[in-house]
């Protein structure tokens, strides 16, 4: 090791907290870089073996019913390579120990062999049997935990109006239902939904759908243009009551684990991004200081002759050495947190397995980045060192000038004391400096109002969407649309105080190239239960002509009110309507099109017909309530309101409390790291000054009352300044998030802005303590005596 | 060794132009030793800096073994200061985290042909202070570290800036006869730059500078020992 590498580690050593402290600061962003990189790559790795493994297919396509004879014309579409069709139904289930409802999904297993597309990953037991005593079925993984079922359970289910027992063969995974949610819901809910397979023959048996189909799954040739085969299937399709076919990227399970992957690709730029800036502010204010401190040396060792290029050199391994410790740090941390995430991922995502996956080529990019802004924050002081002339360095630095403090000059001296002024006067005498140590205090500040800014947001969702947005009870579907008058009929159902009916219709919405599928839902005008709300947040009227669509959707679409969309219903007859665009509505989840009910039978040229109806249900007559339900006819769902905000926070609003423990900790670091590191420049830089009063009679309290007093002093200017810049980094970052299943709404509270607050405050208390105790240790003769 | 003629050295511009040498003509040559004398503000540490490579002339000639020191660029005078000059500061600057001996060899480690670092610390007298840090030696010692550290490369030239300037009577003897010893076993050309006039004795010859210029030059036809100097 050369004697300038000895060097180095000696002075790192006697600044070891310092370097300490930037080096975590760097370790966060890094931790989180790597943690989401990995995860990035967990998850797409996972993902497309899985789908290649379990042959995903690539457009899919619902129906009424065709005869089987159809799918050799499906084979025949230019362009498509595999055909797989088969049978899925929705059906409710009656589960012994659960009082709700609960829809399942039933999806037919071929006669012969094996899947061609979309295969089933057995997890436990075996696949259904077709010929056997006892009718068998496989639940999805999602499901079946929920609920602890296992191979051997019995479970009933009503197909077709006649209630059927079954035994529970095994346990399935699909990639298809990778993401297991209920159709056009945001948010898995697997108490109240689950997917099932059984044998074809005797599901098709039981809807008389033998010898047809209602579900399609096709993949493509290479090369071949999916937006054609589309084409030509719908075609195909139409007259067997198609409705539309789509590729994987409006796939529901496939878009949401696509949505996933944005969102950590927008958290491992985002965040890592603002700690690491902080990281280099932070090293530029220890190295600037360290060359302000060895500006002799600097001179000794150029007028010996070390070249620029060597003392550079010196100078920038400093801050090498901690961007090494910082990506080690960062290495242990991302790996750490990323494993532990990743099994937070099966609460949403299911795969056969789903491992941790270090992204090796991000520990590169992350030395690189964290290389590139310790180096940026070094370049400026290591230009200095090696700018200063020799003989220039040999001299002390000239005596700082002074001068009344704008305060005092304006008159206002006599409030002040003598050490008050001497904090005016040293944060006005070197305004860069202070401006920066300020700054790097509002840094501390800002970050810690991010992560609070989550939970913020997850809770005004939770408060929003089962409070303002919807206030029934309870929701129940139909299998198929029927007459309004079966409103009556809810109403009737026992504790019912009020009932408001609904149509969902599914439309293909589009302006200009842009198309999105969803459910275009017919609603009251001015309902009570399910009620359409803007950015206001205000009820809107739905109006008797046009569409009420999201403002994400909108967005998407690049339409604004006024404009006019087209609007392709994909049930029964095939229509295209030009609607145009009424109002924006607010909403967190998925995307949303609502029209006046009236309105909308009018459009689909059908007389009052709905989809269900949303109930208020007396708390009273709950048990009664569901009990009827339960032996309803024709009913395909029961969604209860509060069992779905359940789901919710136990799945989402969980892992966005765990992301935000994990980021709230960082911060914390963080920002303790930066005001230690203020306070201890600001110490040793007046080390010598602060003895000196000592000697000229001012006691240990006066002295400590100048530092103190201009760390307090920074300190309530960086605070509101931090507050501002929190907002504003919040308001990006949460930008970033902003996908079309889940949207974080920016909500910031004067609790976040507290917390914040008196984190920095706790910091610096604790740093002015520190200062004052390192204070009261000075050998008041060696300082003056010593250099530094 | 040394070729000088005319040599200016102003600092700054117009009505704030401080003349710092205005205009010194000497030449100064291997084995000796020369002491300049001036009061503080006379120009001599700035004469000093120019010798060394630390700062270029406004005006003159200043050549070294007949090559022009003011026309070296920023490499070419790192490798003359590398090979050809030791220092010795009147502060020292001593690198505080390495030891005696860690200190001499920092600068070892870069030039060629040097001698030990022990062995340069030992012929100023401190072989039994090697693994001493800076903060625990003496004023003196820290001075003959300093010393040890400038000899260590065997440079043709030793430029001393107030050597003794921090230091007692008795310390001060030390580090002079340290940088005696030098140049008489060595033949290194010594410049040493002090406002204490008693040194003059010592020298081959003694150049007194006031206001920038050289007022007087002095040569002692022998030279006085360290010790028989008039303190």
């Amino acid at each position: 090791m050369s004697l300038l590498d000895r060097k180095l580690l000696r002075d790192l050593a006697a600044l070891k907290s310092q370097a300490l402290a930037v080096a975590l600061v760097m370790a966060c962003g890094l931790a989180m870089m790597i943690m989401t990189r990995s995860l990035i790559l967990s998850l797409e790795t996972t993902r497309d073996t899985y789908y290649e493994h379990h042959r995903f297919a690539q457009v899919f396509a619902r129906l009424k019913r065709a005869p089987n004879a159809v799918r050799d014309q499906l084979a025949a579409i230019p362009g498509v390579a595999t055909v797989e069709t088969g049978i899925a139904m929705q059906v409710t289930l009656d589960l012994p120990g659960l009082d709700l409802p609960a829809v399942g999904l039933l999806n037919s297993l071929p006669e012969r062999g094996e899947a061609v597309l979309n295969r089933v990953y057995l997890r436990s037991g075996r696949l259904p049997l077709s010929p056997s005593t006892q009718y068998e079925l496989a639940a999805g993984e999602a499901f079946a935990e929920a609920h602890g079922l296992k191979p051997g359970d019995p479970i009933s289910a009503v197909l077709n109006g006649t209630k059927q027992t079954f035994r529970l063969s095994g346990i399935v995974l699909s990639p298809e239902f990778v993401f297991e949610a209920p159709p056009n819901s945001a948010l898995p809910d697997n108490k109240t939904y689950g997917v099932f397979w059984m044998p074809y023959k005797e599901l098709a048996t039981a809807f008389q759908l033998y010898g047809a189909f209602n579900n399609v799954a096709l993949t493509l040739a290479p090369g071949a243009s999916e937006g054609d085969v589309i084409a030509d299937a719908d075609r195909l399709l139409a007259p067997y009551g198609g409705r539309g076919a789509y590729g994987r990227a409006n796939h529901p399970s496939h878009r949401r684990l696509d949505d996933e992957i944005r969102v950590l690709t927008g958290l491992s730029i985002a965040f890592p991004l603002v700690f690491l800036s902080v990281a280099a502010f932070m090293t530029n204010s220890v190295m600037s200081r360290q060359v302000a401190l060895q500006r002799e040396q600097i001179a000794m060792l150029k007028a010996c002759g070390f070249s620029n290029a060597q003392v550079g050199m010196h100078y920038f391994k400093f801050s090498f050495v901690i961007v090494l410790v910082g990506v080690g740090f960062g290495a242990i941390g991302g790996i750490f947190l990323g494993h532990q995430l990743v099994g937070l991922y099966h609460i949403f995502f299911r795969f056969p397995q789903l491992d941790f996956l270090l992204d090796s080529r991000v520990l590169v990019t992350a030395s690189v980045v964290s290389s590139f802004a310790a180096f940026a924050g070094v370049a400026g002081a290591v230009r200095r060192a090696v700018r200063l002339p020799p003989a220039e360095a040999m001299r002390p630095e000239a005596p700082a000038r002074y001068r009344p403090a704008l305060l005092e000059r304006l008159g206002a001296t006599r409030w002040f004391s003598a050490s008050f002024r001497m904090s005016l006067r040293n944060i006005e005498r070197r305004p860069i400096r202070s401006a920066l140590t300020c700054l790097a205090l509002a840094l501390a500040t800002s970050i810690l109002v991010v992560p609070s800014s989550f939970r913020d947001g997850v809770a005004y969702i939770i408060d929003f969407q089962w409070d303002v947005v919807q206030r029934q009870t309870v929701t129940l579907t139909l299998v198929e649309p029927g007459p309004a008058r079966g409103v009556a009929d809810f109403g009737h159902l026992p504790g019912v105080i009020l009932a408001e009916p609904f149509r969902y219709v599914p439309v293909e919405l589009r302006a200009g190239p842009v198309t999105r599928r969803l459910l275009l839902q017919g609603l009251p005008a001015r309902g009570t239960l399910s009620r359409v709300i803007d950015a206001h947040p205000r009820q809107l009227t739905l109006p008797p002509r046009g569409i009420i669509i999201s403002a994400k959707l909108a967005t998407v679409l690049q339409v604004r009110p006024g404009d006019e969309v087209v609007a392709k219903v994909l049930e029964g007859e095939e229509r295209e309507l030009r609607v145009p665009v009424a109002g924006l509505a607010e909403d967190f989840t998925g995307i949303a099109a609502y029209m006046e009910l009236p309105a909308l039978n009018r459009l689909l040229l059908e007389g009052d017909r709905i989809n269900g109806a949303h109930l208020t249900v007396a708390a009273g007559s709950w048990p009664e309530f569901l009990a009827a339900v339960k032996t309803t006819p024709r009913l395909a769902g029961c969604m209860i309101k509060n069992s779905v905000r359940e789901g919710f926070r136990q799945t989402t609003a969980a892992s966005v409390s765990l992301l935000q423990k994990i980021y709230m900790f960082f911060a914390t670091v963080v920002a303790f790291g930066i005001i230690y590191n203020s306070a201890r420049i600001s110490l040793s830089e007046r080390s010598r000054e602060l003895a000196t009063l000592r000697v000229l009679g001012f006691s240990r309290g006066e002295v400590g009352a100048v530092l103190v007093g201009e760390l307090v002093l920074l300190t309530l200017l960086a605070l509101p300044l931090g507050l501002v810049l929190g907002s504003f980094f919040a308001s990006g970052i949460i930008r970033t998030l902003n996908t079309e299943t889940v949207r974080l709404p920016l909500v910031l509270t004067a609790a976040n802005y507290a917390f914040a607050v008196s984190v920095v405050a706790i910091a610096s208390a604790l740093s002015a303590l520190f200062a004052a105790r390192k204070l009261a240790a000075i050998d008041l003769v060696s300082a003056l005596k010593a250099l530094d | 060794m040394f070729h000088v003629r005319g040599l200016a050295r102003i600092y700054g511009e117009g009505t704030a132009a401080v003349t710092a040498l205005a205009g010194v003509d000497f030449d100064l040559f291997r084995s000796e030793l020369v002491v300049l004398l001036g009061a503080s503000g006379s120009g001599k540490s700035t004469l000093l800096n120019q010798l060394g490579g630390l700062d270029s002339p406004t005006h003159g000639t200043l050549l070294y073994h007949g090559a022009d020191l003011a026309r070296f660029d920023e490499p070419a005078l790192t490798r003359f200061r590398r090979d050809a000059v030791g220092f010795v500061f009147q502060a020292y600057n001593l690198i505080p985290s390495l030891t005696a001996r860690e200190n001499v060899a920092l600068i070892t480690e870069i030039c060629r042909a040097p001698m030990a670092p022990a062995e340069a610390l030992q012929l100023v007298g401190l072989g039994d202070r090697m693994d001493h840090f800076p903060a625990q030696l003496s004023g003196g010692e820290q001075q003959r570290v300093a010393i040890a550290r400038a000899i260590a490369k065997r440079p043709e030239v030793l430029l001393c800036d107030e050597p003794t300037g921090a230091l007692d009577v008795r310390t001060g003897i030390t580090v002079l006869e340290a940088i005696e010893r030098i140049n008489r076993e060595l033949g290194t050309l010594a410049v040493i730059i002090t406002h204490n006039a008693i040194l003059a004795d010592m020298a081959d010859r003694v150049f007194t500078l006031s206001d920038g210029r050289i007022v007087n030059e002095r040569i002692n036809a022998r030279r006085g020992s360290v010790r028989d100097l008039a303190w």
